[in-house]
């Protein structure tokens, strides 16, 4: 089966629920309730944009945000902003660490949080020179988009494992 | 009913960080009684909290349990609240109008959690399908506590028994808190030790019980040393005789004595040396090869799990590399600390004697040493871990690309390995540059700090030398300043030690990961019948690799004694999984899986996994001969039978062909050997172990047809009288099963005999014609190519 790219202005989308969506393309087909999702939640969030249905079956794929028209792009960026949960860490207060397990005491845009990594290479990744993802023993991920922006006591904190 | 709570103090949670003092322990407490009666819940409330329960819920309900969240419904960190009465279901959350919503059981429509990325989310589909209600939201700590709510509430709106529910819902809770009572770390199980609250000790005491066996030969060892030492501290007591009284007095026969003298002690010296230093090596290579032995065990026992999630590269790292750094630094340890300690006693002592106040100015440097070796242990440490690190990411370069040279020649890609190993051995060496700059600068700034203390004493020593002869002679002095020298000595090397200790201590920390880590549980003991029978029963099991997607959701059914069962569906449907639980790869699922009506995990490991034979599609073969091959595993088989199960498994024939037959030694992975030989050498296996059960995990999948029939051939030999279970992409192989089942995206679709699921006309069905269609059109084709 061929792959349905959406590009510019192929199709037009209606915010079913949270993080549902309705799409109509040009030619008249039709689906309802399709879930946004990225294909690179890492290393590109705003292109390649699959979208499932309530099987999990992809029936089509944004190619880039960007390019879509304002009100469209929003309504999908809305669905991904409630699907995906990635704080950005902002500041770092605190560490304890014992053997390889790691908290960190962090403030982050979606508020303070402590986080709980078990090990450093499971727990902490560096992507490029200075980004960091982190995931903590639950599964949840966080970000430093920057380490090097960060203010100088969290760096000298995070030096001790970037 | 009686009700247990179970909560933690809220330092642990993230909205209190605040104002709550960082870094406090969780302790295990018990929230109050609301309204004199006892509740589960999962944090302490606060008295907010409770006042707007006391302000929500009517005097005439029963509070069950409280669920806290972690997130707003707008996604912001912060206390939610699931209340679950007799009667209602609250929800608090500042987003709600008033701050909660409020349901009843019959009106809220079915209860589920949907996990996002990082988030998750109890919905309610409301009355007949209606109107959505999005409840609350948490992230995925608190995740596995709001789906048992969500179950807990599907079920007693289905009519369900309150107590069942409320039983269900507490053993959620206690798993949840497998939390260590100190720290609030999660455990691996409920009483699991936490390796988070082990200090700094508990390494020098694990590592002490591979010292303590050669405690005798150590005490030896000690002996000699206290000689040395003594007998080091000769010389410059000698040369104050030799300056004040012998040389002075011109006496040639003291002279004599006294070179003499020096003689002696340097051979004893020396001579007991030798002696001392061959034992304390030997004692320092037997406790590591201890050591190494221990951590390889472990590394046998540990479950799949933590293979999982740790890199093999690094797992052989610590077993090789870092057990070399602990050998390292015990033999300096065992050789040197004990000596240079005598020898700063002895020598302290000996000046003491000789001048007291020349001694005190001699430790001028010490506190500055003393200071500059803390900051250098504080800045070394984080450099060496991180060291450590970029070499575990070159090894996981060799360890991915040397195993995978086929693929990486198929490839043409081998610049581009070149590339990054090249690009992690920059990091390791930028990294390893850093440490040399600070490991070169700090010796020897100590070393400048040590040399201007002697000046320190020439100059005021030799001014008493100079004005007042008779308080401190000539000799005196030059016997001071030689004891001073060789007073640095021991400072020096306790400076350093530092180094070597830091590197020792972070690799002992890994090492103690393994060491500590939980071995797969009851290893040995446990139920031991005779032989099994081979009846297999799952009941209700749920699974996840990593709590968010489950792999195997409410799997049950029942294998009789000798049933051929196959397992078929789709790619990723969760068919292996079935098997990994099976074989006890993974214990962390719900529900349970019986054989002869036994729980697993309750049969002693050993012997379970002895009457299992388990064929895999890409079967593992050793470094070592075809003969050792087949017997891995199975002690105390003559040759006869090795040929036999050759025999039952086709080998036999193109083993006797080999020029080295029996004795073929196989490369790595089996080089050597076609994928279809190598199948039957596993199926040989199996064949000599003499299962009561057997699985086989899509067998023929990468063989051609003739070998394939070969192989199936062997197969039905061997299964004759077992229980087996097949998984099979290729249903052709499945023709002799007598039971299918049809597994799709973790759950049973269909199970029954074959004639019973083509008659349903299921997925089984559809596979079935997928499959008839496609080996169609490949006889067609081939068909085509013969005309």
């Amino acid at each position: 089966m061929e792959r349905i790219f959406i590009d510019k202005d192929t199709a037009t989308f209606t915010r079913k629920d949270l993080t549902l969506v309705d799409v109509v393309f040009r030619d008249g087909r039709s689906f309802e309730g399709l879930e946004p999702r990225r294909l690179f939640p890492v290393s590109d969030r705003s292109r390649y944009i699959t979208l499932l249905d309530a099987n999990g079956v992809e029936q089509a794929v944004i190619r880039d945000l960007s390019v879509l028209p304002e009100a469209e792009r929003q309504i999908i960026e809305e669905c991904l902003q409630e699907y995906y949960l990635v704080p950005k860490i902002t500041r770092v207060m605190d560490y304890r660490e014992r053997f390889d397990g790691i908290t960190f005491f962090a403030d982050t845009d979606h508020g303070p949080a402590n986080i709980e990594i078990r090990t450093l290479t499971q727990g902490l990744k560096v992507i490029g020179e200075f980004r960091a993802l982190i995931r903590d023993v639950n599964d949840n991920r966080y970000e430093i988009p920057d380490v090097t922006r960060l203010d100088k006591h969290s760096r000298q904190i995070l030096a001790r494992y970037i | 009913m009686k009700q247990k709570t179970i909560c933690k103090t809220e330092q642990d949670d993230p909205a209190s960080t605040q104002n709550a003092p960082l870094r406090e322990a969780v302790s295990v407490t018990v929230n109050p009684p609301f309204r004199g009666q006892q509740y589960t819940a999962n944090k302490q409330l606060t008295d907010e909290e409770l006042q707007k329960l006391e302000n929500t819920v009517p005097q005439t309900e029963l509070l069950q349990f409280v669920v806290a969240g972690d997130l707003s419904l707008k996604n912001r960190y912060a206390r939610s609240l699931l209340a679950v009465t007799d009667g209602h279901i609250y929800g608090f959350d500042e987003n709600h109008h008033d701050g909660v919503k409020i349901f009843d059981f019959t009106q809220a429509g079915k209860a589920s959690v949907k996990r996002y990325y990082g988030n998750a989310l109890l919905v309610f589909a409301g009355q007949d399908e209606g109107k959505k209600t999005h409840f609350l939201r948490f992230s995925y700590r608190e995740a596995p506590l709001f789906e048992a709510a969500a179950a807990y509430i599907n079920s007693v709106a289905d009519g369900g028994s309150r107590e069942d529910a409320q039983t269900q819902i507490e053993i959620a809770f206690e798993k949840q808190f497998c939390v260590c009572p100190k720290c609030g770390r999660t455990l691996l199980r409920p009483g699991a030790p936490c390796m988070n609250c082990q200090t700094k000790n508990k390494v020098i005491k694990t590592l002490g019980r591979y010292v303590l066996p050669y405690k005798k030969l150590l005490a030896f060892c000690l002996l000699l040393s206290a000689v040395t030492t003594g007998v080091s501290l000769v010389p410059p007591y000698m040369t104050k005789t030799l300056v004040d009284d012998v040389l002075p007095n011109g006496s040639g026969r003291g002279l004599l004595t006294c070179v003499l003298v020096l003689l002696m002690t340097h051979v004893i010296h020396y001579g007991v040396g030798i002696i001392r230093s061959y034992y304390l090596k030997i004692c320092g290579n037997k406790i590591v090869a201890d050591l190494r032995n221990d951590v390889y065990k472990k590394a046998q026992q540990l479950p799949m799990r933590f293979y999982d999630t740790t890199s093999t590269g690094s797992i052989i790292n610590r077993i090789s590399g870092d057990t070399s750094t602990i050998q390292a630094f015990m033999l300096r340890v065992t050789q040197e600390v004990l000596v240079q300690l005598f020898m700063l006693v002895g020598i302290v002592i000996i000046m003491f004697g000789m001048n007291w106040q020349l001694t005190l100015l001699s430790l001028v440097p010490v506190p500055l040493v003393a200071i500059a070796s803390r900051i250098f242990r504080k800045k070394i440490r984080a450099y060496y871990r991180r060291i450590w690190r970029h070499w575990a990411a070159v090894i996981s370069v060799l360890t991915d690309t040397i195993p995978g040279i086929r693929v990486v020649k198929a490839f043409a890609n081998e610049r581009k390995g070149v590339e990054k190993f090249a690009a992690r051995n920059k990091t390791w060496l930028k990294s390893n540059n850093r440490v040399a700059r600070i490991t070169s600068l700090y010796p020897n700034v100590v070393g400048l700090m040590m040399s201007c203390g002697s000046l320190l004493i020439w100059s005021v020593g030799g001014n008493e030398v100079i004005h007042n002869p008779e308080f401190i002679s000539a000799g005196l002095l030059v016997s001071f300043i030689s004891y001073t020298s060789m007073f640095y000595g021991p400072v020096n090397f306790f400076a350093n030690f530092n180094d070597s200790y830091q590197s020792f201590l972070n690799a002992a920390e890994r090492l103690m990961d393994i060491i500590d880590a939980e071995p797969e549980n009851d290893f040995s003991g446990g139920w031991h019948p005779e032989k099994l029978v081979g009846k297999i029963e799952f009941k209700n099991v749920n699974f996840s690799f990593d709590r968010t997607q489950k792999t195997l959701s409410d799997v049950s059914f029942t294998i009789e004694p000798g049933d051929i069962v196959g397992i078929a569906g789709t790619t990723g449907a969760g068919k292996s999984t079935l098997v990994n639980l099976l074989m006890r790869y993974y214990d962390h699922y719900d529900g349970e899986i019986l054989i002869d009506g036994i729980d697993i995990r309750k049969i002693d490991m050993t012997f379970y996994r002895s009457q299992i034979g388990y064929v895999q599609q890409e079967p593992m073969m050793f470094h070592d001969t075809i003969y050792q091959n087949i017997a891995y595993g199975c002690q105390g088989v003559t040759t006869e039978q090795v040929m036999q199960a050759a025999d039952v498994a086709n080998a036999h024939s193109f083993i006797a062909r080999l020029p080295d037959g029996y004795d073929t030694v196989l490369g790595e992975r089996g080089v050597g050997l076609s994928g279809g030989e190598r199948q039957r050498l596993s199926i040989a296996r199996a064949v000599l172990k003499d299962p009561a059960i057997l699985f086989f995990d899509e067998a023929t999948a990468s063989v051609d047809s003739e070998t394939e029939h070969l192989i199936q051939e062997s197969i039905e030999k061997l299964i004759h009288g077992r229980t087996t279970l097949m998984i099979a992409h290729r249903l052709s192989t499945l023709r002799k099963a007598n039971k299918i089942i049809v597994v799709d995206k973790g759950k049973i679709l269909e199970m029954g005999t074959p004639e019973e699921l083509m008659a349903l006309k299921g997925k089984y069905y559809k596979l079935i014609q997928i499959q008839t269609m496609s080996d169609e059109l490949q006889k067609t084709k081939k068909e085509e190519r013969f005309d």
